[in-house]
């Protein structure tokens, strides 16, 4: 759907949803097309829909607002339901969990398609749809994938003899509904620590498909386009509840005959005939009635409790952990940089620098690249007992690659700042090189590399895009404040508990300036030799 | 005043530093020598040659039969082991360090720290930062520096320019004894006559044309 230049955003992580079918490559470029997006969406959709909408709203668009599995299929419907005379569409794709909260909060919108009919309750109780409207418009089946090479059958009681298993968050709707399947079939409570969770259905997809992940219980369509994936096991009806879409119009639209109209097409023949050549299962007259598992309010408060006080806890840890294994490399990169000169030095310097300019969804799909389970030097690793994926170990490197670039520019500046002469003195003195850059050059630039390091600490703290990616968003070993707040965003409660986080957040990002600036000002005051004259 | 018989200094040097180049030919026995010149005539570039801080110039550097650079057979002693006390321009006192430590940087024992200190008539400031010193309190400080590095050649880069007329006359005697006593020669780079009236037993002049013997 890329090249329609209307589909507005696209949030899932980590690999858009309309992606899979292009090649990896393409799937490259295409995450630095979308990845400046993320920020944004930190901030809350509100802003980049309201100046999406004044752009677009001399020429009326309908913006709808559908889940991410949704993202082949809607578009295919949608232009067909532009060739027919329909007013053209501008599609948002993402979790219905992320888009209903953001349906919610920004009042914009048109028609909203969800995976869930939960998530349409809880629209209605907040007034952003009227009752009784929407209507269910296909089915899917959750499935469990497994790479294409493993040879064993696998059904939901073998599961247990793997090691990790990807599922979609927890209030992401593929996540629930994977989750009750589980506890149907009587085994959710032995996976409990086994569980990884990505953001979108698509995210623990794309997990499986490049090895990371063993299995993953996604949607029968997203697998079905998957080459990468195979089948093992489909939680059929009746035993197993299959996925329902349902479809309503916003209230905030002002199109509101329009976009009932699109719902009603959706439903009528040529949308049903699309969604069956997809996969999708065809609508059959349901009631919303509510049933099924309620969505997760975050928890008690005690649990919440736990969950801030660990993401807090693992913030630190990491970003201890990026700071410290970081110092020797950052110290050896900036006095090499400051005080050498050598074939290859612009090149070194632009890959250093890179993390901070690439955008970090990028840095951390580059880092999966190289380090992942399926990967040798991440197969090496994981051998040695230290597997990068989903560990503290991964988001630690991850905090740390995207870390260094201000790390180093920090170092490199404090080694500048000293006079070189100062080092050949001490070697006329009879110091060789070795013992002048602990004698003089360091501890010199001592003030400017623990600014540095500081900075880097800061900078680790605020990670995120990398980290999701490569160590996915796990509670207790991955889950820092960055992807608890994330996590948080889709959460129906997540709205008020978040300002506890972004607090935490803020306070320890500044507390970390002032100590940078601090220790720039003494950088400074270590260098005078001598009084202002 | 008796020179050193063994001292030999021969400079051959070519530096391209400048657009023009900067050639450097000096041959002295003399343990004692002065370059004087105009400013940016290049004295301070032919200490830094000395010193082996300076590895942009071409050519031959040999003291006391030891040769520390030839460029021909790639030969290059680094400044590590010349063992050259060089006391430049700006006097930098490493300034993380108390006096004391700068003079004992070079690994002089604390006995003979005291006693050079003494001498320079800086003993009181020993526990002080270089930042909490006069002009002429660092010129003495760096001096000491390089005396008490146990230097096989002095390298002065107007090492007096901060001190005022009797002053200057007494520490000049002070380095030229201290000198005469270790059988340690001295090259000076000044552009004020004084000093090398004092320390200098031969002249030379650094111009446009070169070095050239006065």
């Amino acid at each position: 759907m890329f090249h329609k230049a209307k589909t507005s955003t696209c949030w899932a992580l980590p690999r858009p949803p309309s992606l899979r079918a292009l090649s990896r490559k393409s799937v490259l470029v295409a995450v630095c097309l979308v990845a400046p997006l993320v920020p944004m969406q930190l901030m809350g959709a509100e802003w980049s829909e309201r100046a999406w909408r004044t752009d677009q709203s001399k020429d009326s668009v309908l913006l709808v607002l559908a889940a991410a599995s949704l993202a082949d299929v809607l578009p295919r419907i949608g232009d067909e339901w532009e060739r027919t005379g329909g007013l053209s569409l501008a599609f948002s794709f993402a979790a219905t969990s992320r888009l209903a909260v953001q349906a919610a909060q920004s009042g914009s919108g048109d028609v909203f398609f969800s995976a869930d009919p939960e998530w349409i309750q809880w629209l209605e109780e907040r007034g952003a749809v009227s009752p009784g409207r929407a209507v269910h418009f296909a089915a899917n089946d959750l499935v469990i994938v497994v790479s294409v090479d493993t040879p064993v059958p696998v059904h939901p009681g073998m599961l247990s003899g793997f090691e990790r298993i990807a599922l979609a968050g927890e209030n992401v709707p593929a996540g629930r509904y994977a989750r009750e399947a589980l506890e149907k079939a009587g085994v959710w409570t032995e996976l409990d620590g086994s569980i990884v969770t990505g953001g979108s259905v698509r995210g623990a997809l794309e997990w499986v498909a490049r090895g990371e992940v063993p299995v993953g219980i996604v949607y029968r369509t997203d697998a079905e386009a998957e080459p990468s994936v195979r089948i093992a096991f489909v939680f059929e009806e009746p035993e197993y509840r299959q996925a329902e879409y349902w479809a309503v119009p916003l209230a905030s639209t002002e199109h509101d005959q329009l976009s009932a109209d699109f719902v009603n097409f959706v439903l009528g023949d040529s949308g049903q005939a699309i969604l069956r050549a997809e996969g999708f299962a065809p609508s059959r007259p349901t009631v919303n009635d509510g049933t099924g598992q309620n969505l997760s309010g975050g928890g008690t408060g005690d649990d919440l409790a736990a969950s801030f006080s660990s993401a807090i806890r693992l913030s630190l840890i990491v970003a201890f952990l990026a700071t410290l294994v970081g110092l020797v490399p950052a110290v050896g990169l900036g006095w090499l940089l400051a005080r050498r000169d050598f074939p290859g030095k612009a090149v070194l310097s632009t890959v250093v620098m890179a993390p901070l300019v690439i955008p970090p969804v990028v840095t951390g799909f580059l880092l999966l690249s190289v380090l992942g389970a399926s990967t040798p030097l991440g197969g090496l690793l994981a051998s040695l007992g230290f597997p990068v994926p989903f560990t503290i170990l991964g988001a630690s490197i991850a905090a740390l690659v995207v870390g260094l670039p201000l790390y180093v520019i920090s170092v490199r500046g404090a080694f500048e700042a000293v006079d070189p002469m100062y080092e050949e003195l001490s070697r006329t003195l009879g110091s060789s090189p070795w013992s002048t850059f602990f004698r003089i050059s360091l501890p010199l630039a001592l003030p400017g590399i623990a600014a540095g390091a500081v900075l880097a600490f800061a900078r680790s703290l605020g990670e995120f895009g990398a980290t999701v990616v490569l160590a996915g968003n796990v509670e207790g070993s991955t889950r820092t404040i960055a992807l608890a707040v994330y996590t948080l965003l889709e959460s129906p409660s997540g709205r008020e508990a978040i300002w506890v986080l972004v607090g935490a957040s803020v306070a320890i990002s500044l507390l970390a300036l002032l100590g940078f600036e601090t220790l720039s000002r003494r950088q400074k005051r270590r260098l005078e030799d001598r009084y202002a004259r | 005043m008796p020179a050193d018989a063994d001292f030999r200094l021969n400079l051959d040097l070519k530096i391209s530093i400048t657009s023009g180049g900067l050639r450097l030919e000096l041959d002295t026995k003399s343990s004692r020598i002065a370059v004087v010149g105009p400013s940016g005539s290049g004295k301070s570039t032919m200490l830094r040659i000395l010193a082996g801080v300076e590895r942009r110039a071409d050519g031959i550097v040999v003291v006391k039969e030891n040769c520390w650079q030839d460029s021909s057979n790639g030969t290059w002693v680094p400044s590590w082991n010349r063992r050259v006390g060089w006391v430049p321009q700006e006097s930098l006192l490493f300034p993380h360090l108390t006096v004391r430590q700068n003079l004992s940087y070079g690994g002089a024992l604390p006995d003979w720290v005291s006693e050079t200190a003494a001498l320079l008539q800086i003993q009181d400031l020993l526990d002080r930062r270089p930042r909490r010193l006069s002009g002429g309190e660092r010129q003495r400080v760096a001096l000491g520096r390089a005396l008490l590095s146990k230097p096989r050649l002095l390298l002065l880069d107007e090492p007096f320019s901060a001190l005022d007329r009797p002053l200057r006359a007494e520490l000049s005697q002070l380095v030229s004894d201290w000198a005469f006593e270790r059988y340690v020669p001295i090259v000076l780079v000044s552009h004020d006559d004084e000093d090398a009236k004092w320390l200098a037993e031969e002249r030379w002049h650094l111009g446009e044309g070169g070095l050239r013997k006065e």
